[in-house]
C-alpha cells in the first residue's frame, strides 16, 4: 500500500521540488544591468514558449504515430499534448505582453515572432476545436491527425522567425548556435532551473491527461454497447405530427 | 481515395498561405530598416521604422524630446524624437523609432526599446541581419 501511494504521488513530488529550486534560483540571482528586475520574467516566458515547441512536437509524434499504427493511443497522446501547448502558448504570450509593455514600451506589436506566435496559439485552437467536429473517434483521430502534423510546421517557423527576420523581439539567449548568451551564471542557471520545472509539470499534466482521456474513452464505449439493444437499427424513432419535422 | 482528399485538401492550403507568407509578407516581415538601408533607399514621405544603437555622446535633450544619433555600425543617422522615451532609453541600448527621413534627420514620434539577447552590456558594432555575430568578430 505505501509504495503504491509513493508512485502515484510521484508527480506532485516532483513538481513540487523542482519548483521550489527554480523559485529559489529566480529569487537570488540577480538584476539585469539594463532590465533590472524585469529580467525575471523569463524564467517563467521563456519555460513557457519550450513547452509550447515541445507540446506541439508531441502533438506531431503522436499525430504521425496513430496514422502509422492506426492505434487510438497515440491519438490521445497527441490530443492531451495540444491542449497543453495551447496553455502554455497563450501563458509565453501573456507573460511576455507583461515584459513587453516596460521594455519595449508597447503590449503588442506585429513583428514576425509575435504574429507567428498568435498564429500557433490559433492554429492549436483550431486543432483542439476540429476534435469536436467528429463523434467516431477514428474519423476525429484521422482528422486531428492530419493537422497535428501540419501544424508542427509552424514550430521552427516561430522559433527561427527572430533569425530569418528582423524583429523587435531578440533572438535566442539560450537555443543558439554559439551556446547561451546569457553571461551571469546565476542568471543562466534560474532560466534552466524554470525550463526543467516547467517540464516537470508537463510530464506530470501529460500523464495525467492521457488517464483521463483513456477513461473517457472507455465510458463512451461502454455507454454506446449499452444503448446498442435499445437505440439500434430495429428501433425507429418516433414521427412528430404537425410537418415541422425536417426529416 | 477519401483519405487522400483529406490530406490533400488541408496540404495544398496550408501550401498556398506559406507562398503568401513568403513572396507577399517578406517586405512587412522586416520590422524596421538600418541607418546604412534609409540614406541608400531614401524613402522620400513615406512613414518607417529605423532601428539601431543609440551613439554614445549624441543624446541630449530637446524642448520636444531628445535627439540622438542611431548606428548600424556602418552608418549613423541622427534622430529628432518628438515625445518622452521610453524607460529604458539610454545611450548604447537598440531603438526602434517611427516616422519620416528628410534627408538630414529622422523625424520620430513613436519609440520602442529593442532589448538585445544577450544580458550584459553591448559593445561593437550591431547587425540585426548577423543576430549572432558574424565570422570576424568585432569587425
Amino acid at each position: 500500500m505505501p509504495s503504491e501511494i509513493r508512485s502515484r504521488n510521484w508527480p506532485w513530488m516532483a513538481i513540487v521540488v523542482s519548483v521550489a529550486v527554480a523559485l529559489a534560483l529566480a529569487i537570488v540571482s540577480p538584476a539585469d544591468t539594463v532590465q533590472g528586475e524585469l529580467v525575471r520574467i523569463m524564467y517563467v516566458h521563456v519555460p513557457a514558449a519550450w513547452l509550447a515547441y515541445l507540446a506541439f512536437g508531441v502533438t506531431l509524434v503522436g499525430s504521425v504515430g496513430y496514422l502509422v499504427t492506426r492505434r487510438l493511443s497515440w491519438d490521445r497522446v497527441a490530443a492531451s499534448s495540444a491542449e497543453i501547448g495551447v496553455y502554455f502558448t497563450g501563458l509565453a504570450i501573456g507573460l511576455g505582453m507583461i515584459w513587453a509593455k516596460p521594455t519595449w514600451g508597447v503590449w503588442w506589436t506585429w513583428d514576425a515572432r509575435l504574429t507567428l506566435t498568435a498564429v500557433m496559439f490559433f492554429v492549436y485552437v483550431g486543432y483542439l476545436a476540429l476534435r469536436n467536429t467528429a463523434d467516431e473517434s477514428r474519423v476525429r483521430a484521422g482528422r486531428s491527425a492530419v493537422l497535428g502534423i501540419l501544424g508542427a510546421a509552424l514550430i521552427p517557423l516561430v522559433h527561427f522567425s527572430v533569425v530569418w527576420w528582423r524583429t523587435l523581439h531578440q533572438p535566442a539567449s539560450l537555443l543558439r548556435p554559439d551556446g547561451p548568451a546569457i553571461q551571469d551564471p546565476l542568471i543562466l542557471w534560474a532560466l534552466l532551473a524554470g525550463v526543467v520545472a516547467f517540464t516537470v509539470i508537463y510530464v506530470a499534466l501529460m500523464a495525467k491527461r492521457i488517464e483521463l482521456h483513456r477513461v473517457a474513452d472507455r465510458i463512451r464505449d461502454v455507454e454506446r454497447s449499452a444503448n446498442r439493444p435499445v437505440a439500434g437499427a430495429s428501433v425507429t424513432a418516433p414521427e412528430l405530427g404537425g410537418g415541422l419535422g425536417d426529416g | 481515395m477519401r483519405a487522400y482528399w483529406r490530406f490533400l485538401v488541408p496540404a495544398v492550403i496550408t501550401v498556398i498561405v506559406l507562398i503568401l507568407l513568403g513572396f507577399n509578407l517578406t517586405s512587412s516581415l522586416v520590422y524596421f530598416n538600418t541607418p546604412t538601408e534609409l540614406i541608400a533607399e531614401d524613402p522620400g514621405d513615406s512613414r518607417l521604422r529605423l532601428g539601431g544603437q543609440v551613439v554614445p555622446g549624441t543624446l541630449t535633450t530637446t524642448t520636444e524630446g531628445v535627439t540622438f544619433e542611431v548606428t548600424d555600425g556602418r552608418q549613423a543617422v541622427r534622430v529628432l524624437h518628438t515625445g518622452a522615451p521610453q524607460q529604458l532609453f539610454q545611450e548604447g541600448i537598440g531603438v526602434v523609432v517611427e516616422g519620416t527621413w528628410d534627408g538630414q534627420a529622422f523625424h520620430s514620434d513613436t519609440m520602442l526599446v529593442k532589448h538585445d539577447e544577450t544580458y550584459r552590456s553591448e559593445d561593437g558594432s550591431y547587425d540585426p541581419d548577423q543576430p549572432y555575430g558574424d565570422d570576424q568578430d568585432g569587425a
